[in-house]
């Protein structure tokens, strides 16, 4: 049980810890090349979307397999609020959240009855049929997709400041914002109903958490930061088209949520770092070993799904262990 | 034992800690983004392509770059460019626009590449010139495998070159086909549901073609049991003569279901659908294959008679371990042999700006083995711009309609459609540029 | 009225083998509370295998039989090393039920590239067991062909097989048991493990089954079940995830909507179709139309 000062205590850290966290990351963005620049502001977009996934799994005990296609509906809200209403950036980013989350809502007031399987087929079909509807309607863009320009970084930050560098603070900043909001979020009664509901849902009833209404909240939120994270992820390829958010996209981020720890807001960066890193590492390892084309070509495959199985069967619960710890010290 | 499975755990964590703290700090702080001649030294230049080498779009386009590096290799055994050997990375992108701008950043930012080429699909290649932007960074986009007639805009994409005719061209000259040959027949269309289809739709436009029934189908949805649907969609409207715009998976469903349906037709493929190795390895019977006509700018991959074939098929048995040789095998080769040209006239210390301008003012001269002319020319960076019509005869060769090459070319715009004079320019001996 | 006819045959023959990939799905669940994505794989392996049969002896009865087997082995081998792990580690919490996901997940892709590596990424065709060409009467030839019917009879006897196997032997009582109460099968004496990769294996050849019968009049590569996983996913759904007869009619329903909504609706809304289905049968019955006599909780 937390008493009121340790509460106030661990907010109190946390207010001095990220803005440290965010000079830190961008010094750190100064340091190195643009590449990893590039990698580092993928790493953030997908630290959002797996938050997203962890509020929602981890937390409400609810599985989805169709967050890629909330991605797509914050993207497509974005640009198209960017494109048709003139919203200065910043604006767009909210609009792509209020969607998704309004999305959300409704999908999962619908879904709200559904359990385990049956929502994550529910949500899996929609990841592979709602992507495909941007062929159908003319002002979507169709596969070619819609230009989603952020805009270059503000002359004030000097000539040598490259556009990822901008995507890097833009979704650096967004993911830190997203953190903090997901930590006080999970500290508030809400969170703590999630998990009541979680753990047996038939006590937390009988504690009067109204149960769907509830699970529907957590689904809101989820989607929510997917939008966002849709957004992000459109931006880092200056670009909205239905192949960008394609059925295994729902999967990375699921994965990466697994690889987090499922319950755990920092484990989140560590999944998105294995989930930017793993193409490029196992990609260099292929060339590296060599082969046949056929071998080279599945190489970088068979690595990353023997490391996934590896993973998922010797640490379920993610490298949260040591965090815990920590974390338990500290109070 | 709950020690050990904790200390197991705590190792993990700080294992991927490290390792993605490894990955993000290990790298030296360096100077940004202006660009210098990247990826030429005085023995090697290094190119670079993304491409889809697994998913479901690999199948074809994962042959091109081996072809790409049996035609480089055979030049490298023989001097290289001007003494340099050239060595192309290749990456996988799955066809994702998301892996197409990370791999392509790779190429360009790790890898150092000098050019990119043979780069593939429209959306992925949207992304790409957006967000790593090519044309700013001053890295030439050399031979898109794409019809997007977009690509051709030399202003927007500035370093970009594209080689296929657009899909638009191909459509308007296909109209104009279809009036000529079959005036007053009713016809039917099938198209691909996205950017590929919209610009058919548009070039048919342009060209005035009026179908009876046009049945699209979502890219990835095609198989034996959708085709039925296409197929009792032209019956019922008793079309004779029907276009194909699709990928091969889906003229191979809607030929080998047309037929298992009892349902004749003149079938006219779009050369995009219409490679008739992969037909018959999707199960079309060379007897429903037979009489249907073909549309493209290439030599057909089987007709040896053409000298760059022979010449290619030669590379391919001795560099390529005689994989399948295919229109895939051949446009690889053919891409190969412009980017030999391209790195030539460039001259001996090539820049990437060097090799831009080298493209405009002598592209339109390359040797290559397309029957249509080469476009390039200073601000216009349009390849191949014309088509010639074949029918496929019992052993699945596409031979020309009336015994010869006949090709038509136009533009993406209102453009007319005109018969080419062009020839194009004869092998160089030993299939070795000397430009 | 012909019309209507005619897309519902087309809906019944792609829906059959929907229902069969179902019935793979189904008989996992009900052995493991896992829905297996490598499904796909193991169906795609076996294919491959059976294809490499017929490459050499040119006989698709011989090949079927064979992939049948191999399916059948790969789903064992797949519960002995990896799912008896799984579910010693990954029972309980947040993760329990999202871990297998990602397991089977983890496995399709390593069987792909497994696949990829041998074969490589070419499509591939094998040839028809029987004609493709639909029945004709008189000048009509309607969209059902001999293939199609082997199909529909194969889905049909495959149902019945696991039917009797489950309903009048002690395996399949075994089976009801260990998948309903695992503790209590245990207590009684069932070899709940056993069970349980007998259960897998079941799946695989039943898998195999689809991955033989749906290749011959579409082609093969590494990646050409991808969708039908999800159609047989999502027709396991509807069924209810815990009946047989429930995946059969799942796969049916799928099917034919998908069949209709593209002859009378637009023929580019393939993707769509199986969400809208699935909701519609959700919302009405979360449990599938055939479900668990009791509520669920994941």
């Amino acid at each position: 049980m937390r008493n009121f000062l340790g509460h106030s205590s661990r907010r109190l850290k946390a207010a001095i810890a990220f803005p440290l966290i965010g000079l830190a990351l961008f010094l750190l963005s100064n340091r190195v090349d643009e590449l990893r620049v590039y990698q580092g502001a993928n790493v953030a977009v997908f630290v959002v979307a797996i938050i997203s996934i962890i509020l929602l799994t981890g937390y409400s005990g609810q599985i989805s397999l169709g967050h890629g296609a909330l991605m797509a509906v914050g993207a497509y809200a974005a640009v198209l609020s960017q494109i048709y209403w003139h919203l200065p950036v910043i604006l767009t980013f909210f609009v792509a959240v209020l969607a998704a989350a309004g999305f959300g809502a409704i999908l999962g007031s619908a879904a709200g009855r559904l359990t385990g399987p049956y929502l994550a087929g529910t949500t899996l079909a929609l990841a592979v049929g709602l992507p495909s509807l941007a062929n159908q309607f003319g002002f979507l863009g169709g596969e070619q997709g819609l230009n989603y320009d952020v805009g270059l970084p503000p002359a004030w930050l000097g000539a040598d400041f490259t556009q990822y560098k901008w995507f890097f603070w833009i979704s650096g900043l967004a993911a830190l914002i997203i953190t903090w909001l997901s930590f006080n979020l999970l500290g508030s009664h809400y969170g703590r109903n999630w998990r009541a509901l979680r753990s047996n849902p038939t006590a937390a009833a009988l504690m009067g958490i109204h149960v769907g209404r509830s699970k529907v909240l957590a689904f809101t939120v989820s989607s929510g930061l997917a939008g966002l994270a849709g957004a992000l992820l459109a931006m880092t390829i200056s670009l909205v088209t239905p192949s960008a958010f394609p059925t295994s996209l729902s999967f990375s981020i699921v994965t990466g949520a697994v690889l987090a720890g499922v319950t755990l807001l920092t484990g989140s960066i560590v999944g998105a770092v294995v989930l930017v890193a793993i193409p490029e590492i196992t990609g260099a390892l292929a060339t590296h070993l060599g082969g046949s084309e056929k071998v080279t070509s599945n190489l970088p495959g068979l690595l990353t799904s023997v490391l996934l199985i590896v993973a998922v069967l010797l640490f379920p619960n993610g490298p949260q262990a040591i965090m815990k710890r920590t974390r338990k010290s500290s109070q | 034992m709950f020690e050990r499975r904790r200390s197991k755990r705590t190792i993990f964590a700080l294992a991927t800690l490290a390792a993605g703290a490894l990955a993000v700090t290990a790298i030296p702080a360096q100077a940004f983004n202006v660009h210098t001649t990247d990826g030429v030294t005085p023995t090697t230049i290094k190119l670079g392509i993304t491409i889809p080498l697994t998913g479901s779009a690999a199948p074809g386009y994962n042959k091109i770059p081996a072809a790409m590096i049996a035609y480089f290799n055979y030049v490298n055994d023989n001097g290289g460019v001007n003494g340099r050997k050239i060595q192309l990375v290749v990456k996988d992108d799955a066809y994702l626009p998301t892996l197409a701008v990370a791999k392509t950043n790779e190429l360009i930012l790790k890898d150092k590449v000098f050019a990119v080429i043979g780069a593939l699909g429209t959306a992925n290649h949207i992304a790409v010139s957006k967000s790593v932007n090519l044309g700013r960074r001053g890295v030439p986009d050399l031979f898109l495998n794409t019809g997007f007639s977009g690509f051709a805009d030399a202003k927007k994409y500035p370093t970009t070159f594209s080689l296929f005719p657009s899909y638009i061209m191909e459509a308007k000259i296909m109209g104009q086909y279809l009036k000529d040959k079959f005036p007053g027949k009713k016809l039917g269309l099938i198209y691909q549901a996205d950017d590929f289809g919209t610009d058919a739709l548009a070039g048919f436009k342009q060209a005035g073609t009026n179908f009876a029934v046009k049945v699209s189908y979502a890219s990835g949805s095609q198989s034996a049991q959708t085709a039925a649907g296409w197929v009792s969609k032209l019956k019922t409207a008793g079309a004779e003569v029907v276009v194909m715009f699709g990928v091969t998976t889906a003229s191979g469903a809607a030929l080998a279901t047309s037929a298992a349906l009892g349902y004749k037709a003149q079938w006219i493929l779009g050369s995009v659908g219409g490679d008739a190795t992969t037909l018959k390895a999707v199960g079309v019977p060379a007897v429903v294959l037979t009489g249907a006509i073909g549309a493209s700018f290439l030599p057909a991959p089987t007709d040896t008679s053409d000298p760059y074939v022979a010449f290619f098929q030669g590379i391919n048995t001795k560099y390529n371990g005689g994989a399948v040789f295919d229109n895939n095998v051949l446009v690889g080769m053919n891409t190969a042999m412009m980017t030999v040209q391209a790195l030539r006239a460039a001259g001996s210390n090539p820049t990437q700006k060097g090799l831009v301008a080298a493209l405009e003012s002598k592209g339109s001269t390359f040797a290559s083995a397309g029957l249509a002319p080469l476009n390039y020319a200073k601000g216009v960076h349009v390849g191949y711009n014309g088509y010639w019509f074949g029918s496929y005869n019992s052993s699945g060769e596409l031979k020309p309609v009336g015994g010869d090459y006949s090709v038509y070319t136009t533009d993406s715009g209102a453009g007319a459609i005109v018969k080419s004079t062009y020839v194009r320019p004869a092998l160089p001996a030993n299939g070795l540029p000397t430009n | 009225m012909e019309r209507l006819f005619n897309t519902i045959l087309i809906g019944v023959s792609g829906g059959s083998i929907y229902s069969l990939m179902a019935l793979a799905l189904v008989l996992v669940w009900r052995s493991t509370r896992v829905v297996n994505f490598a499904q796909a794989g193991q169906a795609i392996l076996s294919t491959y295998i059976g294809y490499e049969v017929i490459t050499h002896t040119d006989n698709y009865w011989l090949a079927f039989p064979i992939a049948l087997v191999a399916g059948a082995l790969t789903g064992a081998l797949i519960d002995i090393l990896m799912v008896r792990t799984l579910m010693k580690r990954a029972h309980s919490g947040p993760v329990a039920g999202i871990a297998p996901v990602i397991a089977t997940l983890g496995l399709l892709g390593l069987i792909r590239a497994i696949v990829g590596m041998i074969w490589g990424g070419d499509l591939r065709q094998f040839k028809l067991p029987v004609s493709n060409h639909g029945f004709t009467f008189g000048h009509n030839t309607i969209p059902f062909a001999p293939i199609n019917l082997l199909i529909v009879v194969t889905t049909v006897v495959v149902m019945l097989i696991f039917s009797v196997i489950f309903q009048r032997t002690n395996l399949g009582l075994s089976l009801r048991a260990s998948a309903y109460q695992p503790e209590i099968a245990r207590l009684a004496g069932i070899r709940v493990d056993l069970t349980r990769t007998i259960g897998w294996a079941f799946a695989g050849a039943a898998g195999a089954v689809a991955g033989m019968l749906v290749t011959p009049t579409n082609y093969l590569s590494p990646n050409s079940l991808d969708l039908l996983l999800v159609s047989g996913f999502v027709a396991a759904v509807i069924g209810g995830l815990e009946s047989l007869v429930g995946a059969a009619v799942g796969g049916l329903i799928l099917g034919i909507s998908l069949a209709l909504v593209l002859e009378y609706i637009s023929s580019s809304l393939a993707f769509p179709v199986a969400f809208v289905v699935l909701i519609a049968v959700l919302l009405v019955k979360p449990s599938g139309l055939i479900g668990a006599k009791r509520t669920r909780h994941a």
